[in-house]
């Protein structure tokens, strides 16, 4: 068998903001878990953003993005992929190698930090405009939604 | 005459003052890697319908435009950018 051995892999989890408001802990133990199948080393693990997602996944127009860095072993990710595909808790999730990325990618500041950084106007969260405009228009579908917040 | 004939304009030379930018934004920045992560940058190659600017428009590289289409098509799938608006 091939033995390239480990890789340093990014994920961005989509969570469900309810349910990472209302149980922080647990909310990251189910992605430890699941990243527990593969044997990965977490090398770190973060709340990247908060925010109103840009169309509905599972009637949820808001999602929690938690971003991790994991070292694994090459042969693992599928049987990674595949917990998460089992599980109902992570609403999207995208891992990448981070062999094209250099440690400035890897650091640079989340939207939630520069959010609390910079002062209220400014921040690049509502100025992604784009995703927010379509919401006026989409309201009327949302009664069947919020019920979950 | 009733009317003052304009005096003639001049044509414009663009090759004087401004040089036409030899790269595109990213190979400038000597970005190598777009990340999907990074929406501000990413919605600003976007039209207002969420499609995508041609390369023409934006003013990429072959090989940046494609990172940029990659990067957009992740964000999509993360709900961070809209498929279609
Ligand atoms: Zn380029």
């Amino acid at each position: 068998m091939g033995t390239i051995g480990k890789r340093v892999y990014e994920a961005l989890f989509l969570m469900d903001t309810a349910m990472a408001a209302a149980d922080w802990d647990g909310t990251l133990k189910v992605i430890e878990t699941v990243l527990s199948r593969g044997e990965a080393e977490i090398l770190s693990i973060r709340k990247w953003d908060e925010r109103k997602l840009a169309y509905d996944i599972d009637g949820k127009g808001r999602g929690t993005y938690i971003l991790v860095y994991f070292r694994m072993d090459t042969q693992k990710v599928t049987v990674v992929e595949r917990a998460i595909w089992l599980s109902e808790k992570i609403m999207r999730v995208m891992i990448l190698r981070t062999d094209r990325m250099t440690q400035a990618d890897m650091d640079r500041p989340t939207p939630i930090v520069l959010a609390e950084t910079m002062p209220a106007g400014v921040d690049g969260v509502p100025a992604g405009i784009a995703p927010s405009a379509p919401s006026a228009p989409m309201a009327p579908m949302a009664p069947a939604a919020p019920s979950p917040n | 005459m009733a009317f003052k004939k304009k005096p003639m304009q001049r044509k414009k030379r663009f090759n004087t003052g401004i040089r036409e930018q030899s790269q595109c934004r990213f190979c400038r920045e000597k970005i190598d890697y777009v990340d999907y992560k990074d929406i501000p940058t990413l919605s600003k190659l976007l039209t207002n319908r969420g499609k995508i600017f041609s390369r023409k428009r934006s003013g990429n590289c072959a090989s940046c435009q494609r990172k940029v289409k990659f990067a957009i098509k992740r964000a999509r799938y993360m709900s961070l950018l809209p498929y279609s608006l």
